[in-house]
């Protein structure tokens, strides 16, 4: 994968990992915009829960059932497959017993992908209490791009593009931080899929506390200046872009603009928050893939070369 | 020593069945688990003929069967498909490829449909290998 910051991101090859339930053909099809920004390998996986296949009281390690559960996934992939080789993708699979969080990264990380693509299932409180969110530990441990997809209800039609480009029009939240950077260097490869960007940042009402209606004008200048030039660069790459500055808590407010825009994606870096706050108290990335409606691709940062696979 | 037979799959129980019936049948088999791995054995010691799968991790049989058929030492050598994935996928496939700019490829020599039965599997390969 190509995120070390002396080279520039690609997107040659997509891992797209399923339980079936929440990402199906449709998803992945609406992906495929992405073969003109450079998509050539779609690298389907569906991990086979260990609890489904054992740990079952005096019956021990179900075989048989896990025998069912991969043919069944083979049956649907072989099906999605056939029609992506059709269009000249090239196309491979994983399924296995494990965890999901620890093997995705282990075959992403074999493979090499450039993107992982996985989607949010809804889980019992008593299941997130004792596994947490894997999503969020995918976050943690992914030093690739991962877009968690959520399916946009359209309803009307303005958003034709919507449901044939998930990409088209993009709201990237930023907070000048490494990861966030690499997200404005992430958008460009996808100069051809994305059709409109509004770059947001969100200040901290702290910030405009106790000083003059000058110096708070100063701030947005500031701020709105940063975010031009993130407009400029992006426009340079022939990538239609706006600013907006908004002020307040940044999720609610990255939500609203999102809103406000009719953003088909949010784009944004991963958090640098420590493993034990982001557990305990959480961080803006976490709680828009928690909270938001909108599918939102999150750009690791460069330091952490490695997937952490263990 | 019978002739080499490389068998390219990533399913553990069609490469366990596949060495079956060629060790019956009198022919050395070799296994590769996917494309990649496959390649590379051919590269250091072609096979007589190579069993391929098309649906695989790392490279598929869609992109290994390219990479042979289109190399001048390896080209000749017999490929039988075996895969679940449809005949007419492949071969759209490879189609759609050649359309994208890449060099125009011959149909395998004979396609599998799995499961396969031993008997078909060998004779199949007999036919082909004289």
């Amino acid at each position: 994968m190509n995120n070390t910051t002396d080279k520039k991101p690609t997107l040659r090859k997509m891992m797209f990992v399923t339980q079936f339930e929440e990402l199906g053909f449709g998803a992945l099809q609406s992906l495929l915009v992405l073969r003109s920004a450079g998509l050539e390998h779609v690298i389907l996986m569906n991990v086979i829960e260990r609890d489904r296949v054992a740990m079952h009281r005096g019956l021990g390690y179900d075989k048989d059932e896990e025998r069912r559960l991969r043919e069944q996934a083979n049956i649907r992939f072989i099906d999605w497959a056939e029609n992506l080789f059709e269009k000249g993708l090239e196309v491979g699979d994983y399924i296995v017993v494990g965890n999901v969080v620890s093997d995705t990264l282990e075959a992403a990380a074999a493979e090499d992908a450039d993107l992982i693509v996985i989607g949010q299932r809804k889980r019992k409180m008593i299941e997130f209490f004792y596994s947490g969110d894997d999503i969020i530990e995918l976050l943690r441990r992914s030093c690739r791009p991962v877009l968690i997809y959520k399916e946009l209800e359209s309803n009307s039609c303005y958003d034709a593009c919507l449901a044939d480009n998930p990409f088209c029009r993009t709201l990237l939240a930023v907070d000048w931080s490494p990861a966030s950077l690499l997200a404005v260097e992430y958008l460009k490869t996808m100069k051809s899929v994305v059709q409109d960007v509004s770059v947001i940042h969100v200040a901290s009402p702290k910030e405009l506390k106790g000083t003059s209606s000058l110096n708070i004008q100063q701030l947005r200048k500031e701020k709105r200046g940063q975010l031009t030039k993130i407009c400029d660069e992006l426009e340079a790459e022939d990538i239609p872009c706006r600013p907006h500055l908004y002020v307040g808590e940044p999720v609610p407010e990255i939500l609203r603009a999102a809103r406000e825009f009719n953003a088909s994606m949010i784009v944004m870096g991963s958090s640098g928050t420590s493993v034990w706050r982001e557990r305990w108290i959480g961080s803006t990335p976490r709680t828009i893939v928690e909270k938001s409606p909108y599918p939102a691709l999150i750009i690791p940062q460069a330091k952490e070369a490695a997937d952490q696979t263990q | 020593m019978g002739k080499k037979v490389l068998v390219v799959d990533d399913d553990p129980d069609v490469r366990l069945f596949s060495q079956a019936v060629l060790e019956e049948n009198g022919f050395t088999p070799v296994m590769a688990k996917n494309g990649e791995e496959g390649e590379e054995m051919i590269r250091k010691d072609p096979p007589e003929l190579i069993i391929l799968d098309v649906l695989m991790p790392r490279e598929s049989g869609i992109r290994l069967y390219r990479n042979i058929k289109t190399n001048k030492k390896f080209k000749n050598i017999p490929i039988v498909i075996l895969s679940g994935i449809a005949e007419k996928s492949f071969l759209r496939s490879q189609k759609v490829l050649t359309e994208f700019g890449g060099d125009p490829v011959p149909d395998p020599e004979a396609y599998l449909e799995k499961p396969v039965d031993g008997e078909e599997l060998a004779d199949t390969i007999k036919k082909i290998l004289g």
